[in-house]
C-alpha cells in the first residue's frame, strides 16, 4: 500500500520534471527546426512545428540581409580576446594578492572588490565619452580594453590560488626560482580547473552581452552578433525567416561548447561562485 | 625568513590596476560629476547644473514609473525563480544519470543570449503568426497580444527571465543540497519526517547561505535587466515595461542624448541597488545568526 503510494508520487515527480524539460527545450528545438523551413513554410498558416521540406534557404538569405558572418567573427574576436587577456592580467594580480606580502595589499584588494557592486549602467555614459575622446569607439580596441581585467576574476583566482599549499613553492624558491617562475610554472598549471571555469564564464558573458557592445559600436560591421540581432530585429530591417537563421547561428557556438564541456559550465560555477 | 614587503608584487598588480583605474574608477567618479552637469552627446555647451538634474529627476513622472516597473519586475521575477528552483531541488536531490541530464537541460537557456531568447519568445507569442496563440486558438482560447498589453507585457518579460535563469539557480542549489551528509537525512527519517519534511527541516536550513547568495545575485540582475525589455517591448506599451536601465539608455543614447541627466538617473539606480543589496545581505545574515 505504502509502496504503491510512493510509486504514484514518483511518477508524478517525473511527469513534472519532464514537463518542465519540455517547456525549456521545445522553444529552442522550434527555433532550430524552423530555421530550415522554406519561405512558404515560414509564413504558412496554420503554423507547423516541423518544416514540410528541410531547406537551407533562410541560411542563404541571412548573409545578404545582414553581415551575420562578420558579426560572428567580431564576437569571436571580442569574446576570445577578452577571455584570454583577462585571464592573464587577473591571474597576475591574483598571484600578488594571494601569495605575496606588500604595503597597501588589503586596502587595494578591498577597493577592487567594492567595484563588483558598481552596476555597468552607472559607468556606461562616462565610458562612452572616454572612448569617444580616445577615438576608440567602433573599434576592437574599444570593445576589448575595458573588459581585460575584472574584479570578479581577481577575486575568484585569488581565492583559488590561496588554497595552494605554500610548501610547493618553497623548494622552487630555494632552487632560485623567482616569482614569475613560480607563477608560470607552479601556480598556473595547478589552477587549470579554475582558469577554465573563469574563462568559460567570461567567454559566455561577453558573447551574450548586449548593452555594452551596442553602446560602444554603431557601425553595423563592428556589431557583435547579439547587438546586431537586437538592433536589426528591433528596426524590422530583417525578415522573419532570416531572423530564425541568424538567431540559431548566434546561440549554436555556445550550445556546442556547453554540450562538449558541460562539466566546466555547471560544476565550475557551482563550486567557485558561492564559496566565500 | 619572511619578507615583509615584496616589491615585485606591484609589477603583478599594475596591469589590472591600470585597466580598472581607466575603465572603472575614472568613469565612476565621472558619473557623479556628470550628474551635476548639463551636457549632451555632442559635447557642446557643457555647463554646471548644480542640483538641476536631481530636481528635474524628482519631478519626472517617467522616473517614478520606471522605478515602479523595476520593482514590480523584481517582485515578480525573484520569488518565482527562487521558488521554482527550490521546488525542483526538492525533486532532484539525487545524482542519477536522468537527474544530471535534466539539470543540464534546465541549464541550457542560461547559456543562450537573452537577445536570442527574447526573439524566440516574441515569435512564439505573436498573436497572429505565433505557434502558441495558434495552439490556444485551436482550443477556443483567443490569446491577447500579451507583449502589447500594459497589464501583461511586464509579466511576460518576467516569465521569460525566469525561463532563462532558473536552471542556473537550480544548479547552485542542487550542488549545495547534494553536499549535505546522508546522516542528517537518516536522523530526520528516524524522527518520522517524510520527503517534504526532510526538505523543509534538513535541506533548506543546510543550504541557507546558498539560497541567500542566489537571492542577492538575482536581485542585482533583475534591477539591471535590459536585454529582454529592449528586444521584446522596448519599454512599451506606453512605458509599462520601462525600467530605470531602459530609461537611462533611452535618455542618454536614443532620444534626447542628454548624458548629464542620464548620469543623474544612473546615480539614483546605483543608490537603489546598493540599498537593496545591503538590506538583503543584512536580512539574510540576521536569519543565519538566529538559525
Amino acid at each position: 500500500m505504502i509502496k504503491s503510494k510512493s510509486n504514484v508520487l514518483k511518477i508524478v515527480e517525473y511527469i513534472i520534471l519532464f514537463l518542465i524539460a519540455a517547456i525549456v527545450l521545445v522553444p529552442l528545438i522550434w527555433l532550430f527546426v524552423s530555421s530550415f523551413k522554406s519561405d512558404a513554410d515560414v509564413i504558412h498558416y496554420p503554423p507547423r512545428f516541423f518544416p514540410e521540406k528541410w531547406v537551407l534557404d533562410q541560411y542563404k538569405y541571412v548573409g545578404d540581409a545582414i553581415p551575420v558572418f562578420r558579426m560572428l567573427l567580431n564576437t569571436v574576436i571580442f569574446a576570445g580576446a577578452v577571455t584570454f587577456i583577462s585571464l592573464f592580467i587577473d591571474s597576475l594580480a591574483a598571484y600578488a594578492f594571494s601569495r605575496l606580502e606588500f604595503k597597501g595589499k588589503k586596502v587595494i584588494f578591498s577597493i577592487i572588490l567594492l567595484t563588483m557592486m558598481v552596476p555597468f549602467q552607472v559607468i556606461m555614459t562616462p565610458l562612452y565619452i572616454e572612448e569617444y575622446k580616445m577615438g576608440i569607439l567602433n573599434t576592437f580596441i574599444g570593445l576589448i580594453l575595458p573588459r581585460i581585467s575584472s574584479a570578479y576574476g581577481i577575486y575568484l583566482l585569488s581565492s583559488f590560488f590561496s588554497s595552494i599549499p605554500k610548501s610547493l613553492e618553497e623548494a622552487a624558491r630555494i632552487d632560485g626560482m623567482g616569482d614569475f617562475g613560480i607563477y608560470a610554472k607552479i601556480i598556473l598549471p595547478l589552477s587549470k580547473p579554475a582558469l577554465i571555469s573563469l574563462g568559460i564564464f567570461h567567454f559566455m558573458n561577453n558573447w551574450n552581452d548586449l548593452l555594452y557592445p551596442m553602446m560602444l559600436t554603431s557601425d553595423v560591421n563592428m556589431r557583435t552578433i547579439s547587438a546586431g540581432l537586437a538592433t536589426l530585429v528591433g528596426s524590422n530591417s530583417i525578415k522573419y525567416g532570416p531572423t530564425l537563421a541568424a538567431t540559431a547561428m548566434s546561440i549554436l557556438p555556445l550550445l556546442v561548447l556547453f554540450i562538449s564541456g558541460q562539466r566546466f559550465f555547471m560544476e565550475g560555477i557551482a563550486t567557485t561562485g558561492v564559496k566565500e | 625568513m619572511k619578507r615583509k614587503n615584496q616589491k615585485i608584487a606591484y609589477v603583478f598588480i599594475t596591469p589590472a590596476l591600470v585597466v580598472m583605474t581607466v575603465f572603472v574608477f575614472v568613469p565612476l567618479v565621472a558619473a557623479f560629476i556628470f550628474s551635476f552637469m548639463n551636457m549632451d552627446i555632442y559635447m557642446k555647451d557643457i555647463s554646471f547644473a548644480g542640483f538641476g538634474n536631481y530636481i528635474k529627476m524628482f519631478h519626472d513622472p517617467r522616473v517614478w514609473n520606471a522605478t515602479k516597473n523595476t520593482l514590480v519586475f523584481a517582485v515578480l521575477e525573484i520569488p518565482l525563480q527562487i521558488i521554482l528552483a527550490l521546488f525542483l531541488t526538492m525533486l532532484m536531490i539525487r545524482n542519477t544519470r536522468i537527474h544530471k541530464a535534466l539539470r543540464a537541460s534546465f541549464y541550457i537557456p542560461y547559456v543562450c543570449s537573452m537577445t536570442a531568447i527574447s526573439i524566440i519568445w516574441s515569435m512564439l507569442l505573436n498573436p497572429n503568426s505565433g505557434l502558441i496563440s495558434y495552439l490556444l486558438r485551436r482550443h477556443g482560447i483567443i490569446m491577447p497580444n500579451l507583449l502589447n498589453s500594459t497589464k501583461w507585457a511586464i509579466v511576460v518579460v518576467a516569465l521569460v527571465t525566469v525561463w532563462k535563469g532558473f536552471g542556473y539557480t537550480l544548479t547552485l542549489l542542487s550542488a549545495a543540497a547534494l553536499d549535505i551528509p546522508a546522516s542528517l537525512y537518516e536522523a530526520a527519517e528516524l524522527d518520522g519526517a517524510g520527503n517534504f519534511g526532510k526538505f523543509i527541516y534538513v535541506t533548506i536550513p543546510q543550504i541557507r547561505s546558498t539560497i541567500s547568495f542566489c537571492i542577492v545575485t538575482t536581485l542585482i540582475q533583475t534591477l539591471q535587466a535590459f536585454d529582454q525589455i529592449y528586444v521584446m517591448t522596448q519599454g512599451g506599451p506606453q512605458h509599462s515595461t520601462e525600467t530605470l536601465v531602459t530609461y537611462i539608455y533611452d535618455r542618454g543614447f536614443t532620444t534626447t542624448h542628454d548624458l548629464g541627466y542620464a548620469s543623474t538617473i544612473s546615480v539614483y539606480l546605483f543608490i537603489l541597488i546598493a540599498i537593496a543589496t545591503m538590506i538583503m545581505r543584512w536580512r539574510t545574515q540576521e536569519k543565519e545568526e538566529t538559525a
